[in-house]
């Protein structure tokens, strides 16, 4: 700019600012406005979305897909463009340059004019970075793989239920559902290994969480527990080992109090003298606890698995195990603990409670439904 | 009557009439409402440093703790979860806002003489902001965090040269740990705002001294 064109736009601006408003309470009001409205637009969000829950940092989970925030997207995303050696480019040069470009900017932009139409290059040359950028975000945003879904537990009742479920899946076939241990059978291995119960106050007052938790993550290959956490071989995440942790602490320590909602989302549903007892409601969650450790693929259970009503019922290499009315079901006469031809009795450690077989015996004769019509 | 005596004893010392006509009685070129959102990038500024310093009250910058507290704030503090869902977002707005501060700013060709310097104090100010939202992501500790933070600075860690030193530097050591984990905390919380907060000054010092550019007209 030439002195004349300074000494011009000084004038120029002098008249608008003369022709122009005070800043209080004219331009303050209007400041307000859109403090306020954001103030509130915050609060809505705090409220209606809040903040998504994630697990705890794990280090060893190679699987998570990393992800920076939203509004690095586009610079992640233009870096997929640089093959590996070119790399350095789009790490360093280009957003170098475009830092210093924009510091630069009214040093390098020597045209006088303020009017969009007479800076038609640099209004366009900005708008296709633009549009670059958001281009890229919804590129971005598009083509990330889904994260695996992991549950998330935030309240202590959530924990516990969590835990429980992975302790169902992941413990049962060696410690047994109430951690009472015993003689294993059917694990690769461990074939007739005793082990002590867990569950006692002995154990309990002795190892504080951060033991149990090492115990998990590393097993005790002495004794010939493998590893479970993931960073050593296992299936658990650092969040998982804690739920189970949490479980094991508030059912089987005598100090812990069992939050009330906890122990209605664990126990096995009642049921009524005249009810007829249903899959999903009533045996789901026992098998859920008492079987699936071992009746899921990968284990040993004459191909008998558990997961699902299906399998339940059409699955093994001696099925049918339950025939909907009969109570000489391979099922029944294991659970009473006969061995058979099926298989020794079931569960292999420790009996169900009688009130549990009952539950099995009244569900077989009702014809074994899935769920309950009424 | 004594009210005036004492104000006018203070005025005589302080300029506080001076300062109010300064601010508050400058007259300004009539203006739209995109020119709002310089102020409230201010505003969610101070509101992040509010919230942020309630949430320091219970966060503790430890990769076995931070976890643990933040889930504390949210279900065991009063408000916590409206304090932390304030910081959270408020962190995506303040971006939103500053760059589209920054578009208007360069629509209407207001970085131009005499506002250069106001510009270039703005540039700071963005990646300020930027910086104080790749520190901050951080702190929460959990596996978001923790594996957009690994690329995040692994990514620098490919500058030619002094790319190494750089993740070192970052990290505090080859890996993430809880030493990276109390070098962001402490730019998050000491670092970056000290320097947001003096760039905000000479900001605002330009933008009273030399008043808010007027709406280009056509001759413009």
């Amino acid at each position: 700019m030439t002195e004349d064109q300074k000494q011009a736009y000084k004038e120029k601006y002098l008249r608008a600012k003369h022709n122009g408003e005070h800043f209080f309470p004219d331009t303050i009001y209007k400041d307000l406005i859109v403090a306020f409205a954001i103030f509130l637009l915050l609060v809505g969000l705090a409220l209606f979305v809040g903040v998504a829950s994630e697990p705890r940092a794990d280090p060893s989970d190679t699987s998570y897909v990393p992800r920076p925030e939203w509004y690095f997207l586009f610079l992640f995303e233009m870096l997929k463009f640089f093959p590996g050696n070119l790399e350095w480019l789009g790490t360093t040069i280009i957003p170098a340059a475009a830092v210093l470009a924009l510091l630069l900017l009214p040093f390098f932009d020597r045209n006088p004019a303020r009017h969009w139409k007479k800076r038609k290059f640099a209004l366009g040359f900005m708008g296709i970075v633009v549009l670059g950028m958001v281009a890229l975000t919804v590129r971005a945003a598009v083509t990330t793989p889904v994260q695996q879904e992991s549950t998330v537990a935030t309240t202590v009742a959530e924990k516990i239920a969590a835990g429980q479920d992975l302790y169902s899946v992941q413990c049962v076939e060696c410690h047994g559902a109430e951690g009472e241990g015993g003689v294993v059978s059917g694990v690769e291995g461990l074939e007739g290994v005793t082990i002590k119960a867990i569950h006692t106050q002995d154990e309990m007052y002795t190892r504080n969480d951060d033991t149990l938790f090492n115990i998990v993550d590393y097993g005790q290959p002495n004794l010939g527990m493998p590893p479970f956490g993931k960073g050593y071989g296992g299936e658990l995440s650092r969040s998982d080992i804690e739920y189970i942790v949490t479980f094991m602490r508030y059912s089987w320590d005598d100090r812990a109090e069992l939050p009330k909602e906890a122990a209605q989302a664990s126990a096995i549903p009642a049921l009524g003298p005249d009810e007829i007892p249903s899959y999903d409601t009533h045996i789901a969650p026992l098998v859920k606890r008492y079987c699936v450790s071992c009746h899921r693929s990968g284990k040993e259970n004459n191909n008998y698995l558990m997961t699902s009503y299906d399998q339940v019922m059409n699955s093994g290499d001696h099925e049918p195990n339950i025939v909907p009315g009969d109570l000489n079901s391979n099922l029944i006469r294991m659970l009473h603990r006969e061995d058979i031809e099926a298989g020794g009795p079931m569960p292999p450690t420790k009996a169900l409670k009688p009130e549990y077989i009952q539950l099995f015996e009244r569900w077989i004769k009702a014809g074994a439904p899935q769920t309950t019509t009424k | 009557m004594t009210n005036k005596k004492v104000f006018n004893w203070l005025d005589e010392r302080l300029g506080l009439t001076a300062i109010y006509k300064t601010i508050f009685e400058r007259k300004i070129p009539k203006v739209n409402w995109w020119f709002t959102l310089g102020s409230a990038t201010l505003f969610l500024f101070a509101l992040q440093v509010v919230t942020g310093i309630m949430l320091s009250v219970y966060y503790v910058p430890s990769p076995d703790k931070a976890y643990d507290s933040i889930e504390f704030i949210m279900s065991g503090v009063a408000f916590g979860w409206l304090i932390r869902g304030i910081h959270h977002w408020g962190a995506t707005l303040m971006v939103i806002t500053v760059f589209i501060h920054m578009l208007r700013v360069f629509f209407y060709g207001a970085y131009k003489y005499p506002r250069e310097i106001t510009w270039v104090t703005g540039v700071f100010l963005l990646l300020a902001t930027l910086g104080m939202g790749f520190t901050g992501y951080l702190l929460p500790w959990n596996q978001k965090a923790y594996w957009a933070t690994t690329v995040g600075t692994s990514i620098a860690g490919t500058v030619p040269g002094i790319g190494d030193f750089i993740l070192r530097a970052l990290r505090g050591g080859d890996d993430l740990s809880g030493v990276t984990l109390a070098r962001f905390f402490a730019a998050h919380i000491w670092i970056f705002p000290l320097l947001i907060i003096i760039l905000i000054g000479v900001h605002l010092y330009l933008v009273i001294r030399i008043g808010i550019s007027a709406v280009p007209g056509k001759n413009d």
